[in-house]
């Protein structure tokens, strides 16, 4: 049966149509198909097959792009390389744009050309979602934030008690009833988001924050409603629900009058807030947005916190999440954090904005369809992170912690994986 | 001048105007809207990616692919020296002596060999084989041609209808074709030299 109707291209096809695009125009059309690309994509290198190049990626969008957009790919399709989008085209584009590529970035920089090979697999998604393609398990996470709130569904009573536990902890571990993790809160300077994982999987990362909160005397709260700082809408290819998505965090931050929205660590979260969100809502926001990174290195800087890195005494080695560092410019404030919390640090190779995804970006850790490919992918991680000897990779993105505890336990890397605010919250000096 | 000399100019005419119409649709929208914050600096950014992040030590498409890499250097230079010596040479230059022809003749023939060993890869090469199709091949039988043509022309004048048909050829396909990235490949480089910058990862402050 087939499986895109006209409706649905048309509307897949429109979106190549914005002639006023002059980033997509350009994109659509830069590439030469030289295929020098391929080494610096880790789905090739890991698999070896043709079908994983990047330009190959582009050119199932720009084919479409050239067949229905361009006077030449209308008359003499097959001098120009252009073809249909029919339901073999589609089923192609869904394995190579959603099962095949992270979005890392990582082609674009090397890109002989300089095109941006992760935007146009992002058109090519927002083709598919609007073809209803959108592989079933990635759309159900979304489906999931926009039913609940938050990508894992957790019911706001169990998240309430979670911080609650977290909380006493907290005063236990401080010895001072004031220690608090307040909720709903109005009137606070940072409105904190959390990546849902935290509170699900591993809330004492929730906990190593508030002891900084506690340590820098700041004054914060979360939403017991609105905390999530993932968007999978970035992932899916759907503006509209990931308008959706943002907007529940810019509403929360004017319901409860916060200055500052504190994007937890969570480097697509990050990406579709700080960079996209605006976009999405089409208005620039009317309230400063930073990331943890950033504001603990703030607080380093300021005085606010104090530190002896001689707590964290062990070999550790940072992972660069992708849309944090090579797309969102925290190279140096993620290593300033880090070597002001280690004693002991170590660089893997490469590193920075020519850093190796995890292999868990992208979706991808949501795809479970795709599970082999992205463990796979993800050897090349497990061999960097080996070569370097560390004993803690520290990585501020959760989506990076859950594929690299996966890489731990597949390739027995013997490794700890730690959030940014778990090493830091490991070596505050506390004044009583 | 003859109808080849005519043929010749029409079609870069023709190049140029399709060409002006690309341009027009790329300038037209302007400064690409970005209602986010920006963290630092779209003109350093730009400036970056047309200078120190094009470095062959900066990108793996040049440093770990060197052969091809400055194959196509070669290749692109010819290029360009063929398109500047076809106004020379239909204006009839004086100073372009024997000489002068002789060197530019070499350097011809050296950057068409380079074309065509990258025609050669594409053909035998697995996996630039299959992202290949007939755009691919055309795009560098017409340049390869019109280096070659010119090469041999300014050696052996008699050569000068098919030269003028070669270039004709080529100014056609140029702005249809993958060759149209002449003028995409600025625009690649600015919008990317944006984003970076606009982000703050170019210039990366630690370099």
């Amino acid at each position: 049966m087939q499986k895109i109707d006209k409706v649905k291209r048309d509307k897949a096809l429109e979106l190549l149509k914005s002639g006023s695009d002059s980033k997509l125009l350009t994109h659509l059309n830069a590439c030469v198909r030289c295929g020098l690309c391929a080494g610096s994509c880790m789905f090739y290198i890991a698999h070896k097959q043709s079908k994983f190049i990047p330009a190959k990626k582009v050119d199932l969008v720009s084919s479409v792009y050239r067949r229905y957009c361009t006077s030449m790919g209308k008359i003499a399709p097959a001098l120009v390389n252009a073809k249909d989008l029919d339901d073999s085209m589609a089923e192609e584009m869904v394995d190579l744009l959603f099962g095949s590529c992270t979005m890392c970035g990582r082609c674009v920089k090397h890109c002989s050309i300089g095109v941006d090979i992760a935007y146009i697999v992002r058109k090519g998604r927002e083709m598919l979602s609007a073809m209803d393609m959108v592989p079933a398990s990635l759309q159900a996470t979304v489906d999931s934030a926009l039913r609940t709130g938050n990508n894992m569904a957790i019911p706001t009573e169990e998240f309430v008690d979670t911080i609650k536990w977290m909380e006493e902890e907290l005063i236990d571990e401080m010895g001072d009833n004031n220690a608090r993790i307040p909720l709903d809160e109005p009137h606070k300077n940072v409105f904190y988001t959390l990546n849902p994982r935290e509170p699900k999987f591993f809330p004492l990362s929730i906990s190593a924050i508030a002891k900084i909160f506690y340590a820098a005397g700041e004054n914060w709260t979360i939403s017991s409603r609105f905390y999530d700082v993932t968007n999978y809408g970035f992932f899916n290819g759907n503006k509209e629900q990931a308008t959706v998505i943002a907007r529940n965090l810019y509403d929360e931050i004017h319901k409860l009058r916060g200055n500052v929205l504190v994007l937890g660590e969570c480097g697509h979260g990050t990406r579709a807030n700080r960079w996209e969100g605006p976009n999405y809502l089409q208005k620039s926001y009317d309230f400063d947005m930073t990331t943890a990174v950033e504001l603990i290195a703030d607080y380093i800087r300021q005085g606010r916190i104090k530190l002896d890195k001689t707590l964290n005494k062990e070999l550790v080695t940072i992972h660069d999440p992708c849309n944090l560092v090579r797309n969102g410019g925290l190279l140096e404030e993620i290593r300033f954090v880090v070597k002001s919390a280690a004693d002991n640090f170590t660089e893997m190779n490469p590193h920075g904005n020519e850093n190796y995804c995890c292999g868990g970006g992208g979706g991808m850790l949501a795809m479970s369809e795709y599970n082999d490919r992205r463990l796979k992918i993800g050897e090349i991680k497990a061999n960097q992170i080996r070569a370097t000897g560390a004993k803690v990779v520290i990585t501020p993105c959760h989506n990076c912690v859950d594929q690299l505890s996966q890489l731990n336990h597949t390739y027995k890397l013997g490794i700890k994986i730690k959030t940014i605010a778990e090493l830091v919250a490991d070596a505050l000096v506390i004044e009583k | 001048m003859c109808w080849y000399h005519w043929i010749a100019i029409t079609s870069l005419i023709f190049s140029v105007a399709l060409f002006s119409y690309q341009f027009a649709r790329l300038v037209i929208p302007g400064r690409p809207d970005d209602l986010s914050v920006s963290s630092g600096s779209v003109t350093k950014g730009v400036v970056y990616s047309f200078t120190k992040a094009m470095a062959p030590g900066a990108k793996e498409s040049a440093y770990l692919h060197m052969p091809t890499y400055a194959g196509g250097i070669i290749y692109h230079l010819g290029t360009f020296l063929s398109l500047v010596l076809f106004f020379v040479l239909l204006a009839g230059f004086p100073s372009l002596n024997n000489p002068l022809r002789t060197i530019f003749s070499v350097l011809l023939f050296i950057s068409f060999f380079a074309g065509f060993a990258i025609l050669i890869k594409r053909i035998i090469n697995k996996d630039l084989k299959s992202l290949s199709g007939l755009d691919d091949y055309i795009s560098n039988v017409v340049t390869s041609l019109v280096q070659l043509f010119t090469a041999i022309y300014l050696l052996v004048p008699g050569a000068e209808i098919l030269y003028y048909l070669s270039v004709a050829l080529f100014f056609i396909w140029l702005p249809l074709g993958k060759t149209k990235h002449l003028l995409f490949f600025f625009f690649a480089r600015y919008h990317l030299g944006f984003f970076y910058g606009w982000r703050g990862t170019w210039p990366q402050k630690s370099e």
